[in-house]
């Protein structure tokens, strides 16, 4: 057994340096001059620079891209708050015979091959003459933070008891002061958790903002992968910067994500 | 829960008034566009019903690409599930409640990057000459050239193992979570019988997970038609043809090569059929 247990930690601590090394070695290279970036024997010891960093953030295509990374999945974001909460409450605790339709509605959106939506979806934009522009990507990305929120949001409310629920209504409170003033903060924790995914997913939403604009409205990850179309003319360091710009953001939600999965879990074992 | 209430109706017909109208709209006019000769130099168009569906199916490139979406499916759902699972038994088995969270931290983070990134990340590590991934292939062979990404042979898997990096570890996560939830009582019964740690994860505990296990390969599934970004960075379809899944060849033709955006429809129609009809029947069963 000895030897057994020796060989699955060693597994196990190299699925986690292998989880982590990469991106760790794409920052290191960010802070790198092409020279030492360059070299068939990977360096660990070199003098650092900021070049490449400021570089990055001094390009006016790289701060309008997080300009219109940060609106566009903002603004997406909350109306998915706004429209996919409260539908995912009533569908949690008023089911009635659509209620497993409803559901299924839902996720089936996620069965839409990006480029099925995203082609007829520029062809429209293009005849309402709203091609290439910020609210285009908004109502685009709406439809999935509306769908994804709800669909997460849903087991959310459903795992708020519904005792406390019964209890305000008892105590005089109408069906939106319990929806408001109960059932939201209760279930608060989870639905962070299901508002922050969604915003991952939409931040790092690639195929339908590369259709959708061209020049005004190019999110982040669009510009980022514009920057390696010049082939490997575009100095690596530079490369490596904007791959950990890009990054940061979604990472900020590590925290919140696994506490949000910790709890739909524990949830599922009481 | 009062009976009389307006909220149902207030909350729900809102939102799903414009869920239907955000995808239906789209969804329609795919179909519609997919019976047209539209191409994006030119506003004009006629209606040439189903010919271009006509022409896919003698489209040896189009072909390829169904096999490619195909095979990109099947590798990468099973990779992610095998390493889920692997790793997620391992956690369980010998990582201390300590260890277990870092780990699931660790593991996490894949999967958060945008893909983009995700697929810049490995397309260095993965460079010939100066790449982390292949230095130590560099190393062992005295400095021969190992370049996964252009051999045709290894370009697909190459690209598919950073889908494996991403969902394989987060999975992980979700199995240990997903073991923690049982009751201990089945598995101390079967180590009691001198059941062999492997044969209690084999014949115990992963059936008594078989539901929850079957609905993530089905979410695997369905990321997993999401392949465009990691391989537009990596190969852009290439070398030649060998990663050139279906999304890729679309949007190569409406896009970048011919400007078919009707061609391009079609094959996304044909896609989103295939797609619907296959998760709606699988999410019956998996309901079942």
């Amino acid at each position: 057994m000895k030897p057994g247990r020796i060989v699955a930690k060693a597994v196990l601590a190299f699925a986690g340096f292998i989880a982590v090394f990469p991106l760790l070695w794409t920052a290191l290279n960010s802070l790198k001059n092409s020279v030492d970036i360059i070299t068939r024997v990977p360096r660990l010891v070199f003098t650092p620079t900021l070049a490449n960093i400021s570089y990055i953030l001094g390009r006016d295509s790289v701060i309008t891209g997080l300009y219109n990374s940060v609106v566009a999945c903002g603004i997406a974001v909350l109306i998915g708050v706004v429209l996919g909460l409260p539908a995912a409450y009533a569908v949690a605790r008023y089911p009635n015979r659509w209620a497993g339709d409803i559901q299924f509605f839902v996720l089936s959106l996620r069965f839409l091959p990006p480029v099925a939506v995203a082609i007829p979806l520029m062809v429209i934009w293009l005849q309402l003459g709203l091609y290439d522009t910020l609210p285009a990507l908004i109502v685009t990305y709406s439809l999935l933070t509306i769908s994804v929120i709800m669909w997460l949001a849903i087991p959310a409310f459903q795992g708020v008891p519904k005792e406390i629920e019964e209890a305000a209504f008892v105590d005089g409170y109408g069906a939106y002061e319990v929806f408001w003033r109960i059932a939201l903060p209760v279930a608060a924790r989870s639905l962070i958790g299901a508002v922050a995914f969604s915003f991952v997913l939409v931040w790092n939403e690639f195929l339908i903002a590369l259709m959708l604009s061209s020049s005004n409205a190019k999110t982040l990850p669009i510009v980022a992968s514009e920057l390696s179309q010049q082939g490997m003319n575009v100095p690596w360091g530079i490369l490596n910067a904007s791959v950990v710009l890009l990054s940061l953001p979604p990472l900020l939600f590590l925290g919140v994500l696994s506490g949000f999965l910790n709890s739909v879990f524990r949830q599922k074992k009481n | 829960m009062p009976r009389r209430s307006s909220l149902p109706v207030t909350f729900v017909v809102p939102t799903l008034v414009i869920l239907l109208i955000l995808s239906m709209v789209p969804t329609l006019y795919a179909i519609i566009i997919a019976l047209q000769n539209r191409e994006l130099s030119s506003t004009a168009y006629s209606w040439v019903w189903f010919s271009n569906f006509v022409d896919l199916f003698s489209d040896r490139r189009f072909l390829n690409a169904v096999w490619v979406s195909v095979k990109w499916e099947v590798v990468t759902v099973v990779a992610t599930m095998v390493v889920a699972i692997g790793l997620g038994v391992l956690m369980f088995e010998v990582a201390a409640p300590r260890l277990r969270n870092l780990y699931c931290l660790l593991f996490i983070i894949p999967v958060l990057l945008p893909r983009v990134s995700a697929a810049f990340v490995w397309k260095f590590a993965y460079h010939p000459l100066y790449g982390i991934a292949t230095y130590p292939y560099r190393l062992l062979t005295g400095g021969l050239i190992f370049d996964p990404l252009s051999k045709p042979s290894t370009a697909l898997f190459a690209v598919a193992s950073v889908d494996v990096w991403q969902w394989g570890l987060f999975f992980a996560v979700i199995v240990l979570k997903l073991l923690e939830t049982l009751p201990p009582q089945p598995i101390e019964a079967a180590r009691l019988d001198h059941a062999k740690r492997w044969q209690i994860h084999a014949y115990v505990t992963l059936p008594m997970l078989k539901a929850p296990l079957i609905s993530l390969m089905f979410v695997k599934m369905i990321e997993s038609l999401r392949s465009f970004d990691l391989i537009y960075v990596m190969t852009r379809g290439g070398p030649g043809v060998a990663t050139e899944t279906l999304d890729m060849y679309a949007f190569s033709q409406g896009f970048i090569e011919s400007g078919k955006v009707s061609y391009a429809s079609a094959m996304a129609v044909l896609m989103m059929i295939a797609t619907v009809i296959t998760f709606t029947m699988l999410w019956k069963r998996v309901q079942a």
